[in-house]
């Protein structure tokens, strides 16, 4: 074993050199990756929604102009932000529940919701299909307990493509969580409840403000990873609430629009980017989590 | 050990790699049961015949084709692609001549022939119907645009493609030979009438699941995908009155590079033989007029093209050249 003193001496030692050289010099290899992987695609997409089918701003005109393209903005921004209230609302219930488990049941759970993670996106967008039809587990269940008499409709409209993509963003909340919420004090709740704070007191004005990075990243990223969402939004959806995503698939894929698809994922880029400085401005994190 | 199993894994990788630039030709389709027949009805008889190493990929993706044809980077040989987007492909310079040469078209069905493209197979949209839980059937599109006789949800195609407009304004009354130009106002103020009653499929697989289950007890299929249903033990009853008829084609991409094996695939696929086992395989039309001689006569006579008496043709050069406006208006319409 290293001391962490040795270390540092160490890298000290050797790495002054090269740090005379300037940061910028170090950077440079990943710098020139995110300008081949990154900035040249956008550009070459920018070029293409203000060069086709004519030159000029027109493709921006017609997707901001038009009722149903801003519809589908609309509609975008309204899932993405349902889907984070929902997946914040149960996610940080289950994130507490796993940072006061006892440490090996808490592994195991965390294994099966990494095991969810990793199974094929496709395959568990499909069994929601099954699982949410009229003649599915839920409704007849709900229709065999004498709950409602006919099916509920659950699936191809808003609340399909909510329970979905909740089901699949739950994990990118709780982790984040889970790592902020288990750096906090158990002493301080009961110091809390000793100064005489009501449970819900505790909870608004203790826990969630300690969690609140947590809170913060986590919501940040599932909206974000929400706003791009294609596959579950385009199974489990009517096309009366099409997401953004959806509406670039068809102008690229179908209609072969590169200029109307280029300025629409250049918007949801725009949106990303400015509610990601948005979060650097207010909270000073990235998005890794809480300090 | 672990050194032994990175050059085992390198080894392993470099060895995929010699293969696949090995190929002598790609092929690219839809995926799903069709691609599989095509691959086993044309693909790996032609490779064993011919010695030729073929590589299937998939989707088939527009964007794509343009993007590989503009970048000068081609890496697909023959796709299967929709007969009205090879019109309007190949009026925009990106799909290669076919060579009539080596590709026989004299007894290939002519309406599925153009310079740039032969049929692959030949299909029609009908009116499928799950039995086993509804007590009456559409019949007709206008049934199937009734929600007052039939209620219930039905389904449609959700692409914008041949098919739902032309269904639309057959339900509406409009006569057959009077379908085009298609009148959209009307098409869709039809639509409206039952759009809130409409489930849409996207994929072949997707519309059997809907009938399968009930989600969607009706609605508008490829009757192939009703034949494979069929056979799976749901009773499903198809109904060939004024059925809609369009054909996915055979192109090659403007600069492929293995041009001559992809024109000598075509026209193997394209033979009676091989048309006749993909409509085997597929539930499909073939595109080569001998290909029913060389079938079980019980079989031929599921197939689209032993119902031409009610058929009606989708016109391809009319939706090749109002494709993307019909496209725009079809897609805010759905969105609305």
């Amino acid at each position: 074993m290293v001391s962490l003193t040795d270390t540092a001496s160490y890298t000290r030692g050797r790495r002054r050199p090269l740090l005379r050289l300037g940061n910028f010099g170090l950077t440079l290899p990943a710098l020139l990756l995110i300008i081949v992987f990154f900035v040249l695609p956008v550009l070459a997409l920018l070029v293409r929604s203000v060069t086709e089918p004519v030159f000029g701003l027109g493709n921006y005109a017609e997707l901001l102009g038009s009722a149903t393209y801003l519809k589908i903005f609309f509609n975008t921004f309204v899932v993405s932000g349902v889907v984070t209230i929902v997946s914040l609302a149960i996610g940080f219930p289950v994130a507490w529940t796993l940072a006061i488990m006892p440490s090996r049941l808490a592994s195991i759970v965390f294994a099966i919701l990494l095991l969810s993670m990793w199974t094929n996106l496709l395959a568990r967008t499909y069994a929601w299909m099954v699982l949410l039809q009229r003649t599915g587990l839920i409704n007849k269940t709900l229709i065999a307990l004498g709950l409602i008499d006919k099916p509920l409709p659950l699936v191809n409209n808003l609340t399909g493509v909510t329970i979905g993509m909740t089901y699949i963003m739950l994990p990118f909340i709780i982790i984040p969580l889970y790592g902020v919420i288990r750096k906090i004090d158990p002493a301080i709740l009961q110091a809390a409840a000793l100064c005489g704070a009501t449970r819900w007191q505790a909870l608004t004005r203790i826990l969630i403000p300690l969690a609140a990075p947590g809170m913060i990243s986590g919501a940040l990223m599932v909206f974000v990873m929400s706003l791009g969402y294609f596959v579950t939004p385009a199974l489990l959806g009517g096309t009366a609430n099409m997401m953004l995503a959806e509406l670039i698939a068809q102008f690229v894929q179908s209609l072969v629009n590169w200029g109307m698809g280029g300025a629409a994922a250049l918007v949801l880029l725009v949106v990303t980017l400015t509610l990601y400085a948005i979060q650097l401005k207010l909270f000073g994190t990235a998005g890794a989590g809480g300090r | 050990m672990s050194k032994l199993f990175t050059i085992a894994t390198i080894a392993a990788l470099v060895g995929v790699g010699s293969q696949a630039s090995a190929a002598d030709m790609v092929f690219t389709s839809w995926g799903g049961t069709t691609q599989d027949v095509q691959k086993a009805a044309w693909a790996d008889k032609f490779s064993s015949q011919e010695g030729v190493n073929i590589i299937q990929d998939g989707p088939t993706d527009y964007g794509k084709i343009k993007a590989m044809v503009e970048a000068g980077g081609v890496t697909w040989d023959v796709i299967d692609v929709e007969g009205d987007y090879a019109v309007q492909a190949g009026n925009n310079g990106l799909l290669e001549k076919l060579d009539f040469s080596v590709i026989d078209k004299t007894k290939l069905d002519p309406r599925f022939v153009t310079d740039y493209s032969v049929g692959s197979f030949y299909y029609s949209f009908v009116i499928g119907c799950n039995k086993d839980v509804v007590d009456a059937c559409p019949k007709t599109w206008a049934d199937l645009f009734d929600t007052a006789k039939f209620p219930g949800k039905r389904t449609f195609y959700k692409w914008s493609a041949p098919g739902v407009i032309e269904a639309a304004l057959l339900a509406d009354g409009v006569a057959p030979d009077k379908l085009y130009p298609l009148d959209l106002d009307r098409a869709f103020k039809k639509l409206d009438t039952i759009k809130s009653d409409i489930i849409w499929w996207s994929a072949g697989a997707q519309s059997q699941q809907l009938l399968a289950s009930a989600e969607a007890p009706f609605g508008s299929f490829w009757n192939g995908r009703l034949t494979a249903l069929a056979e799976s033990g749901v009773t499903v009853e198809t109904s060939w009155e004024q059925n809609i008829t369009a054909a996915d084609v055979l192109v090659v991409p403007k600069g492929a590079k293995n041009k001559d094996t992809a024109m000598k695939f075509i026209a193997f696929a394209t033979s009676p033989e091989a048309q006749a086992e993909m409509a085997k395989g597929t539930g499909y039309a073939p595109t080569n007029v001998d290909s029913s001689k060389l079938m079980d006569p019980e079989l031929a006579k599921t197939l689209p093209d032993q119902q031409t008496a009610s058929q009606i043709n989708a016109d391809m050069s009319y939706w090749a050249e109002h494709r993307d406006e019909i496209g725009e208006r079809w897609y805010a319409w759905q969105a609305k």
